[in-house]
């Protein structure tokens, strides 16, 4: 069922951004987010957040009194979705080498994750 | 292709190809030069900067090249017209047969510019595609982070002197921390990521990100893109472009551990962060080498000595086929004139003293980083970050400590006792003070960094000012007005003037309020033969004295009262005032709590410059 999620729009990708940040949100919290980086009106959010629930992009709580909306999917969900896309290929790709940040483009293997905990078990043995 | 060939004929043609071929000798012996350097140095700040300096050389020498190049070109072209002398111009017999093939290479030399140039392009459109994608990455599927760690991130950005503001941004589609920008810039947390890890390892992944925005990674980095889109042909420049990146992690790993003090909890959060990501699909990628692998090492285990890489083995084997071809073509073409004089001895002159080229280098890049050892933060703490607030007494006690946990402590201390909610946990002096060195290197660095200027100085010292005035002609000067300023003052004037227009703007005080303004321990002397003033002081009756000074002396002129009352350890207050004339008393009114002081008054007149002055013990009870 989930397969067939239209994929999402840049409006709805950032809507559910703030969900994936902030689990189980109410509207005004998912608007107070949205505004932090431009203004919005609360209807616009509240009309996009339905839209998005009749897609099947994000799911709405009845039990509460207030409207809380939770997305549909896990995060890895829109990874995948968007595997295709122009940006996320160029991430992996060219744009490696402009971003600068604390981990490598590249991800570690197994043999190197093992490595680095048996570095910091030495270390640690070591300072005690 | 008859258009292609009528530009490759050109002199700018010819003289692409001569530097193109040039450059592959010089970036071998700059690559030789720099794995040597990197050889003897061991901090991460000086392999840095020996990198970089590495990458300008070979930038600066393509370009004197290609300059030097042409200019041969042009004497050149003012003969015959054609690309080279005839050959035949100086045709002895025996010759005849080897002259054609080094005329045939240097024929072939210029084809290489077009080839050249189409390389350029493509390196360059994918540096703007990424630039591009960046951007993207930057906006979509975004959104702010939680308020608490816009404002972590602000109170780590004031601690390591970051003068933009930064956003904190989470995204479901970057996979790693990242900053994105360089006039705004952003870090992205992957979404999750903020909440998943324990707060002090995202603390800590901060710090490593506003590391790099501090030390301008970003820009440096598109420039790095720029360089090795020019020079993409040569094995040197991806090398040293790789030890850049590398030693700019090493670098932003250090800022880290300095600041938080703990290695292991650092190279922990590096591998939680790795882990967090998942993990390669593909193990073929691995066999290059985990970096994380060796960041982390180099954190815990002691730096690894100099690696032997392949690339400047593959430099020295460039170098010397460029040399001896270069050789064999200078002697086979000795007769007649070679097209492109530098050749052979701009070729042999830097490659034969090679000795004392590394040394300067090595000195330069040494040079570069030479405060890194000395530079602790603590000594960085009290002649950067508290210059002008600390007190002689709390200076000299923070020398005389030994241990770094005595000087944690002291700092602990030193900000407590200033602050005006001892019960909270905001310390508003603090964070008042560091958001002035902030503002001052901001909006006063010129030349020097802003806390540095005077303009900072006073800033900082006595924050913004009631009223500024700014005057753009016919000097820029600007007039700062402080209502009151404690211990100094009221209606306070300070004047910046900048004659020279460099923008450093310098304080115009004469020297006596200079001194009082600059350090308040600082009175000038005034000597034996110094005249009195006839000052007096008298006691009032809750916790005060009046001080007064007769004035009818000075008739109609303009003078300065400089005064300060000195208790046993400090001064407790200094005054500064302005009267014109004529007026018969200067009065002040001075509130202190009980104890033995001494009144110290100069009154200078303004137009005769003639000084007066007293010197008054008194006691309060």
């Amino acid at each position: 069922m989930a397969e067939k999620l239209p994929r999402p729009t840049d409006a709805e990708l950032e809507i559910l951004t703030v969900l994936w940040s902030r689990g189980p949100t109410t509207v005004r919290e998912v608007h107070a987010c949205v505004c932090a980086r431009k203004p919005t009106q609360y209807t616009t959010v509240l009309k996009m957040l339905q839209i998005m629930a009749e897609k099947g992009l994000v799911r709405r709580d009845e039990k509460q009194r207030a409207h809380i909306y939770r997305a549909a999917q896990p995060r890895e969900w829109t990874q995948r979705q968007l595997a295709g896309d122009l940006l996320r290929r160029a991430f992996d790709g060219s744009a490696r080498s402009l971003l600068v940040g604390a981990l490598s483009a590249r991800k570690a293997s197994k043999e190197e994750l093992s490595e680095l905990h048996r570095l910091l078990e030495e270390y640690e043995k070591g300072t005690r | 292709m008859s258009l292609l060939e009528i530009w490759v004929r050109t002199p700018a043609a010819t003289a692409l190809g001569w530097t193109l071929a040039h450059s592959l000798w010089e970036g071998a012996l700059v690559a030789l030069l720099l794995a040597a350097a990197l050889g003897a140095l061991r901090s991460a700040r000086a392999r840095y900067a020996a990198a970089c300096v590495a990458m300008l050389a070979l930038l600066g020498g393509f370009c004197v090249m290609f300059q030097h190049v042409s200019a041969e070109q042009r004497m050149q072209g003012a003969g015959p017209g054609l690309l080279q002398p005839a050959p035949a111009d100086l045709g002895d017999g025996p010759m005849v047969s080897k002259v054609p093939a080094r005329w045939r290479a240097a024929d072939y030399l210029p084809w290489l510019a077009p080839f050249w140039m189409a390389g350029v392009l493509f390196f360059q459109l994918r540096g703007v595609a990424s630039c591009m994608v960046a951007r993207r990455l930057g906006r979509r599927g975004v959104c702010a982070a939680a308020g608490f760690w816009q404002e972590r991130l602000d109170t780590f950005a004031a601690r390591l002197r970051v003068s933009r503001p930064v956003a904190l941004l989470e995204s479901c589609l970057a996979e790693v921390p990242v900053v994105i920008g360089y006039v705004r810039p952003v870090i992205l947390m992957p979404v999750g990521l903020l909440t998943g890890l324990p707060a002090a390892q995202v603390e800590s992944i901060l710090l490593h990100e506003l590391a790099h925005i501090r030390r301008h990674d970003y820009l440096v980095n598109l420039l790095q893109i720029v360089v090795e889109s020019l020079v993409f042909y040569h094995p040197a420049v991806w090398w040293i472009s790789g030890v850049i990146r590398a030693e700019r992690e090493n670098c932003c790993d250090d800022v880290v551990v300095a600041t938080q003090g703990d290695r292991l909890a650092y190279a922990a959060a590096l591998t939680a962060l790795e882990e967090n990501r998942g993990v390669a699909r593909q193990a073929v990628l691995a066999a290059t080498g985990g970096s994380l692998v060796k960041r982390v090492r180099r954190l815990l285990v002691q730096p690894e000595g100099p690696r032997a890489t392949l690339t400047p083995v593959f430099s020295a084997a460039i170098l010397t086929i460029t040399v001896t071809a270069a050789m064999a073509a200078w002697q086979t073409s000795a007769p007649p004139r070679p097209p492109a004089p530098p050749v052979p001895p701009a070729a042999i002159a830097p490659a034969a003293p090679p000795a004392p080229v590394p040394a300067r280098l090595l000195a330069q890049a040494q040079q570069a980083a030479a405060p890194a050892p000395e530079v602790t933060p603590y000594t960085k703490w009290v002649s950067e970050d508290v210059a002008y607030i600390i007190t002689d007494a709390e200076r000299a006690a923070f020398k005389a400590l030994q241990s770094n946990e005595e000087r944690e402590h002291f700092i602990e201390q030193f900000w407590l006792r200033r602050d005006p909610t001892p019960g909270t946990v905001e310390n508003e002096f603090k964070e008042e003070h560091y958001r002035r060195i902030a503002y001052a290197n901001e909006h006063y660095a010129s030349g020097i960094p802003g806390w540095k200027t005077d303009r900072g100085r006073i800033y900082i010292t006595y924050g913004p000012p009631d009223q500024k005035e700014s005057h753009p002609t016919p000097v820029p000067s600007e007039q700062w007005l402080y209502q009151l300023i404690a211990g100094v003052g009221t209606n306070v004037v300070i004047e910046f003037v900048d004659p020279d227009r460099t923008g450093e703007y310098r304080m115009t005080a004469d020297p006596l309020q200079f001194a009082l303004l600059r350090a308040p321990g600082d009175w000038p002397a005034t000597n034996a033969a110094t005249p009195k003033a006839g000052a007096t002081v008298q006691p009032m009756i809750p916790g005060g004295i009046l001080i007064s000074v007769p004035l009818s002396d000075y008739g109609n002129h303009k003078v300065t009262v400089y005064g300060r009352v000195v208790g046993k350890e400090r001064n407790v207050q200094v005054f500064l005032d302005s009267i014109q004339g004529p007026a018969p008393l200067y009065t002040k009114v001075v509130q202190i709590p009980a104890g033995s002081y001494r009144m110290e008054i100069v009154v200078k007149d303004t137009t005769t410059l003639t000084l007066t002055g007293d010197s008054i013990e008194f006691e309060v009870k």
